[in-house]
C-alpha cells in the first residue's frame, strides 16, 4: 500500500527510494498524486458543461423564433384566447381580416372576402388556425413585439399583448378577379412579381367563408359541412395541390439542358423529323405528338420546339441532359422539398424516385416522359409560377412572400425581398424567354395559346395539357410573364379537367396579366 | 489572504479564536443583492398579473429574509468556529438554492401541499423549510466533522447500509410516476437513492484508496493490451450489475446513469488508467443496448429523445414543452414571473418543479441565466475538485472528488436531459429542484466537502504549529494508518 500522498508537499513522491521495478512508464502512476487525475476529470466535466451551454444556445437562439412563435406554443395559444388579433390588410390597405366580439366579450375573427381564404386561412377558438393566421400567430396576437427592447420589458406592462397589423403583398381586386375567372371550375391562380417575389394573387377554387368558421356560433356546423364536401374547399390548391404539369414542364427541361450545357439555343436532333410521323421509340415505348401537320419534316431548334410544344424534341433533350442535371436544375427551382414560403407547401417532384438512373428515374422511358411533363411528375401551381418568374427575372429566383410589413405600437417591420439563388445565367434565361415569347406570339405558337397574348404587350408563356390517363378531360395549364422586355408579372394558372391549355388556362392568364398591367403595373 | 489575516479576539470560555472569512462575506453580500433584485422583479410582475398598478415590491419578503438570515447564521458560525474551510462553496450553493426558492415561490403554490399540525403549506413554503434545514446540515457537518475515521474505517458497513436501503426501497417502496423510488417510514417519506449516492462515494473512496497501488501497478495482459488486474475489476462489474438492477427493478434510469458515471470517473481519478474507463464504457454500451432491447420504459425514453416532436401531444409532450420553454426564453428571458403560460391553471411542463426547473429558468432568465447557473455548478465542481487535489491523503482526495462528482454529474445528466442532449431521466437538479431528500443529501455533500477542505485549501499551517503537535494535526483526520 502506498503511503499517504501529499500533493502540496512533494518531498514524499520525489524520494530517491523508489522501487527499482519501475521499468514501465505507467507504473510510476502509483507514485503520481491523485491530484493530476482529478484535474483531468475536472477538465472533462468543464467540457461537458460547455456542451450544455452549446445545447442551451441552440434551443434559445437558433431555434428560439420558430418554436416560440409556432401555433403549438402554449404562450401563443394563451394569447389567441385573450387578445384581439391584429388586422390583415391587402397591398393597398383594404382591410381583409378584423375582429368582432361575441356575447361573452371574447373577440373572434371576421373576413372580408372568400377569395382570400386560401391565403389567410382562419383563426378559430375551436379549430385552431390555418394559413397566414397560423404562420404569423405570434405577431397577430401581439405576443411578439416589433420593438425588441419593449419585448424584453413586456412583463412589467399591464397590456401584455401588442397585436400587430399585417400588410400583405396580395392585391384584393386581382385576387377577386382570379377567383371570378376560374368560375365554377376547380383550379388555382398564382401571380408573382418576378423582380421581388411579391405574391400578388394566390387564388384557389372552390373556397369557403372563413368568417363562418371563426364565428363561435356557426363554427361547428361549418366545419362539418366543409369536411364532408367532396370538392375539398379546405385544400388551398395553389400551395398544397399537386398536379401533373404536362407541357409547361418543358420550360424546366429547357432550363436544365441549357444550364448544364447539354443544350444550346441551336441544338437539333437528327432523328426528330423522321420520328414526327410514326413516333419516337425509346426502349419499346413510343413518344408521339401530332405536330407534323405544322412542322412537316423540319429540323427543330429549342425555340421552334417550344413554339409547337414538340414532345419528341423534349424527350430527346431530356435524355441528352440526363437525370442528374435535370434533377439538379429542378431542385434549384425549388423541386424536391416544400418551398421556402409563408404558407405550408407541397413538394413538387420529377419522379417518385428510387430508380437506378441518376435523379431517381426508373429508366430512359420515365426520364423522356418526365421531360415533357408526364410520367410521375407532380407540381404545385406556386412552384410553376416560380419557374416562370425565374425565367422572367434573368435566371435569378426570388423568395416568394406574402407579407410586406408588420405594424405595432413599436413601429413597422418591413419584409425585404430576398434572393433564393441563381438557377441559370441571364443569357440562358433569355433563350427560354425567347422560346416562351414565340409560344405566345409566334406564327404557329399562337394557335396553341389562344387568349394568352395581351394586346399591345409582348407576352411570353407556355401552355400545358396534362393527360391524366383514363377518361376525363386533361388539366389545363398556363405559365407565363409580361412584358417580355422588362417583366413585371409572372403567372401560373391551372384549371382541373379544363381541357387543352388554350381552352381555359391561357385566356384566364392573359386577362389577369392585362388587369395587373392596367391597374398596378408601372 | 494570509494564514492569519486578522487577530480576532479569542472566545473566552471555549478557547477558539474566530477567523474572519472576508471572501465569503463579500460573496454572500453579492448574492443577497442578486436575490433581492430577483425577488423585486418577481414581485413587480406578480402585481401586474394580479391586476394591480405597476410598482416595485419583493415577492415574498419574509421567505427571502428567512433564507438569507439562515445563510448569514451559517456564515457567522463558521467565522466563530475559526476553521479554515473553503469560502466559495457556501455562497455558490446559497445562490443556487436562492434561485430555486424564487422559482418555487413563483410557480402555482398548490403543486405541492403539505399539512403539518393542521396547517397547510404550499410549494414555496415547503421548499423554504427544506432549504433552511439543508443550510443547517451544511453548517453542522462543516463545523463538527473533525475526523474522517468514522467514514474510512467502516466502508463495508456503509456499503451494506447502502444495499440495505436499496433493498428496502425495492420491497417497501411506493411507485410514483412509474418509478419505485419513494420510501415511507411512518410520517416521513424520502428517496433513499439520493442518500445512496453519498454512501456509494464513501465506499468507493475507501475501496479505491486502499487498493490503488495494486490497481495501478498490476496488469492483466490480453495480447498487447494491458488492463487492470482482473480480480480488482470485480467491483466494477458488480457496480455495473447494481446499476442495471436499479434500472430494471426501480425503473430509475437517472440514478443508474449517475452511479455508473461517478464510479468510472472516480476509478480514473484513483488509477489514471484509461483502459479501465474504456472497459467501463464498453460495459455501458452493452448494458444500454440490452436494456433498450428488453426493457420497455428504457426504449420509450430513448425513442422520445430521438424524436420528441413525433408525438408532441403524447409521449413527447413533456420534452417538447421544455424545449418550447427554452425557446420562449431566448437570450435574456421573459423575466421572473413573466413566462410559463398556464394551461388549465398548471405550468405547461408536467413535473416542472422536480424534473424541469432548468427549462423554467431558461424561459424566465434566458440563455444568460442558464449560462450563469451552469457557471455556478462549475464553480461548485471546481472548488470540490480543488479540495480533492489538495487533500492530505488518497482517501480524502477520492472522497472529495467523488462528492463533487455526485453534484456535478447529476447536474449534467438532468440539464442534458432537459436540453434533449441525452434521454430524459427523472433526477433532480441539485440545490434548485423541489424536494427534501435531494436538498438534504446535496447539503451533506457540501458539508462534508467543507469539512475536508479545512487545512486543504489554506496554505500549510505555520511551522510553529507543526512542531508544536504533529500528532494532534494528524489525529484530527483519523491519524496514522496501519
Amino acid at each position: 500500500m502506498s503511503g499517504p500522498n501529499r500533493p502540496i508537499d512533494t518531498s514524499d513522491s520525489a524520494t530517491p527510494a523508489s522501487p527499482p521495478r519501475e521499468r514501465d512508464a505507467h507504473r510510476t502512476a502509483a507514485r503520481k498524486p491523485v491530484a493530476r487525475n482529478v484535474a483531468r476529470v475536472g477538465l472533462s466535466l468543464a467540457v461537458a458543461f460547455g456542451v450544455l451551454a452549446a445545447g442551451a444556445g441552440y434551443w434559445q437562439v437558433i431555434r428560439s423564433t420558430d418554436l416560440s412563435s409556432s401555433a403549438d406554443d402554449p404562450a401563443v395559444i394563451a394569447a389567441a384566447r385573450n387578445a384581439p388579433r391584429g388586422r390583415i390588410l391587402d397591398r393597398n390597405g383594404s382591410v381583409l381580416a378584423s375582429n368582432k366580439k361575441d356575447k361573452n366579450g371574447e373577440p373572434y375573427r371576421t373576413y372580408r372576402d372568400v377569395s382570400m381564404t386560401p391565403v389567410l386561412g382562419y383563426a378559430s377558438l375551436i379549430y385552431g388556425e390555418a394559413g397566414l393566421e397560423r404562420a404569423y400567430d405570434a405577431q397577430l396576437t401581439g405576443l411578439k413585439r416589433a420593438d425588441p427592447v419593449a419585448d424584453a420589458f413586456s412583463k412589467f406592462q399591464s397590456t401584455k399583448y401588442d397585436p400587430q397589423d399585417m400588410r400583405l403583398t396580395i392585391s384584393l381586386p386581382l385576387q377577386k378577379a382570379a377567383l371570378k375567372a376560374l368560375g365554377s371550375d376547380r383550379g388555382a391562380v398564382v401571380m408573382i412579381d418576378p423582380r421581388t417575389g411579391e405574391v400578388l394573387a394566390l387564388a384557389s377554387n372552390p373556397t369557403f367563408d372563413a368568417s363562418a368558421l371563426a364565428n363561435p356560433a356557426t363554427a361547428t356546423t361549418t366545419w362539418t359541412t366543409l369536411n364532408a364536401n367532396k370538392a375539398q374547399p379546405l385544400l388551398p390548391r395553389a400551395t398544397l395541390g399537386t398536379y401533373v404539369p404536362g407541357s409547361i414542364m418543358k420550360i424546366v427541361t429547357a432550363i436544365a439542358g441549357l444550364s448544364s450545357g447539354a443544350l444550346t439555343a441551336d441544338t437539333t436532333f437528327a432523328q426528330q423529323p423522321g420520328a414526327e410521323k410514326s413516333g419516337l421509340l425509346i426502349s419499346g415505348f413510343r413518344v408521339t405528338d401530332a405536330h407534323n401537320t405544322f412542322t412537316g419534316t423540319k429540323l427543330l431548334s429549342l425555340v421552334d420546339a417550344t413554339e409547337v410544344s414538340d414532345n419528341i424534341w423534349f424527350a430527346l433533350a431530356g435524355l441528352k441532359t440526363g437525370g442528374a442535371a435535370f434533377d439538379a436544375a429542378a431542385r434549384r427551382l425549388g423541386f424536391g422539398a416544400p418551398l421556402a414560403f409563408d404558407l405550408p407547401t407541397a413538394a413538387s417532384q420529377l419522379t417518385n424516385g428510387g430508380g437506378r438512373l441518376p435523379g431517381g428515374f426508373l429508366d430512359d422511358v420515365e426520364l423522356a416522359n418526365a421531360a415533357y411533363g408526364q410520367a410521375e411528375t407532380l407540381v404545385t401551381p406556386l412552384q410553376m409560377a416560380l419557374v416562370a418568374a425565374t425565367v422572367a427575372n434573368g435566371g435569378v429566383l426570388m423568395k416568394p412572400h406574402l407579407v410586406q410589413s408588420f405594424t405595432g405600437t413599436g413601429g413597422t417591420t418591413v419584409v425585404n425581398p430576398e434572393q433564393l439563388g441563381t438557377v441559370c445565367s441571364s443569357g440562358q434565361a433569355a433563350v427560354v424567354s425567347q422560346a416562351m415569347e414565340k409560344a405566345v406570339e409566334g406564327r404557329i405558337g399562337k394557335f396553341f395559346t389562344t387568349g394568352a397574348a395581351i394586346p399591345g404587350v409582348d407576352t411570353a408563356g407556355k401552355t400545358g395539357t396534362a393527360q391524366l390517363g383514363g377518361a376525363g378531360e386533361p388539366h389545363s395549364w398556363f405559365i407565363g410573364f409580361a412584358p417580355v422586355a422588362s417583366p413585371q408579372i409572372a403567372i401560373a394558372v391551372v384549371v382541373e379537367n379544363g381541357g387543352h391549355g388554350s381552352a381555359r388556362a391561357a385566356p384566364i392568364a392573359g386577362q389577369l396579366m392585362k388587369l395587373y398591367l392596367d391597374t398596378l403595373g408601372k | 489572504m494570509n494564514a492569519r489575516p486578522m487577530a480576532l479576539p479569542r472566545i473566552a470560555f471555549t478557547g477558539v479564536r474566530p477567523r474572519a472569512r472576508n471572501r465569503e462575506s463579500v460573496l454572500l453580500a453579492l448574492i443577497a443583492v442578486a436575490l433581492v433584485v430577483g425577488s423585486v422583479s418577481l414581485g413587480a410582475t406578480e402585481r401586474v398579473l394580479g391586476g394591480h398598478p405597476a410598482g416595485l415590491a419583493p415577492a415574498d419578503p419574509r421567505a427571502l429574509a428567512a433564507y438569507l438570515v439562515v445563510l448569514l447564521a451559517v456564515h457567522v458560525a463558521m467565522i466563530l468556529s475559526g476553521r479554515r474551510t473553503d469560502q466559495i462553496l457556501l455562497p455558490a450553493v446559497g445562490m443556487l438554492g436562492g434561485i430555486g426558492l424564487l422559482l418555487m415561490e413563483r410557480l402555482p403554490q398548490d403543486l405541492v401541499q403539505q399539512s403539518v399540525a393542521g396547517r397547510t403549506f404550499g410549494l414555496g413554503q415547503v421548499q423554504l423549510a427544506w432549504l433552511m434545514i439543508a443550510l443547517a446540515v451544511i453548517g453542522v457537518l462543516a463545523l463538527l466533522v473533525r475526523s474522517d475515521s468514522w467514514l474510512r474505517l467502516y466502508k463495508y458497513t456503509w456499503a451494506a447500509a447502502g444495499i440495505g436501503l436499496l433493498l428496502l426501497t425495492i420491497v417497501f417502496g411506493v411507485d410514483v410516476n412509474g418509478a419505485r423510488l419513494t420510501l415511507h417510514i411512518g410520517p416521513v417519506s424520502g428517496q433513499p437513492s439520493e442518500l445512496l449516492k453519498v454512501i456509494l462515494v464513501i465506499f468507493l473512496a475507501g475501496y479505491l484508496s486502499e487498493n490503488r497501488a495494486l490497481l495501478v501497478e498490476q496488469d492483466t495482459r490480453i495480447g498487447p493490451i494491458r488492463i487492470p488486474p482482473l480480480p480488482y475489476l470485480a467491483p466494477m462489474v458488480a457496480m455495473w450489475a447494481v446499476a442495471l438492477g436499479i434500472v430494471v427493478i426501480e425503473r430509475d434510469l437517472g440514478a443508474a446513469l449517475l452511479f455508473f458515471a461517478v464510479f468510472l470517473l472516480l476509478l480514473y481519478a484513483a488509477t489514471g488508467r484509461m483502459s479501465a474507463v474504456a472497459i467501463g464504457l464498453v460495459l455501458f454500451v452493452v448494458g444500454g443496448f440490452v436494456l433498450y432491447q428488453t426493457v420497455g420504459h428504457v426504449r420509450t425514453r430513448v425513442d422520445i429523445w430521438l424524436d420528441p416532436f413525433a408525438d408532441s401531444s403524447g409521449a413527447g409532450y413533456q420534452v417538447v414543452q421544455a424545449l418550447h420553454a427554452f425557446a420562449r426564453g431566448g437570450i435574456v428571458g421573459t423575466g421572473l414571473g413573466g413566462g410559463l403560460p398556464l394551461i388549465a391553471g398548471r405550468p405547461p411542463i408536467p413535473e416542472l418543479h422536480t424534473d424541469f426547473p432548468l427549462a423554467a429558468l431558461g424561459e424566465e432568465l434566458g440563455l444568460a441565466g442558464i449560462l450563469a447557473i451552469l457557471g455556478l455548478y462549475l464553480v461548485v465542481i471546481e472548488r470540490g475538485l480543488r479540495i480533492a487535489a489538495a487533500a492530505a491523503d488518497d482517501f480524502r482526495a477520492l472522497l472529495a472528488a467523488g462528492l463533487s462528482l455526485v453534484v456535478g454529474v447529476q447536474a449534467f445528466i438532468i440539464a442534458a436531459g432537459n436540453l434533449k442532449l441525452i434521454p430524459l431521466t427523472g433526477i433532480t437538479l441539485p440545490f434548485i429542484s423541489y424536494g427534501g431528500s435531494s436538498l438534504i443529501t446535496n447539503a451533506m455533500v457540501v458539508g462534508l466537502l467543507l469539512a475536508i477542505s479545512d487545512r486543504g485549501v489554506e496554505p500549510p499551517a505555520p511551522r510553529r504549529m507543526r512542531r508544536f503537535s504533529p500528532r494532534r494535526l494528524a489525529g484530527r483526520f483519523g491519524g496514522a494508518r496501519p
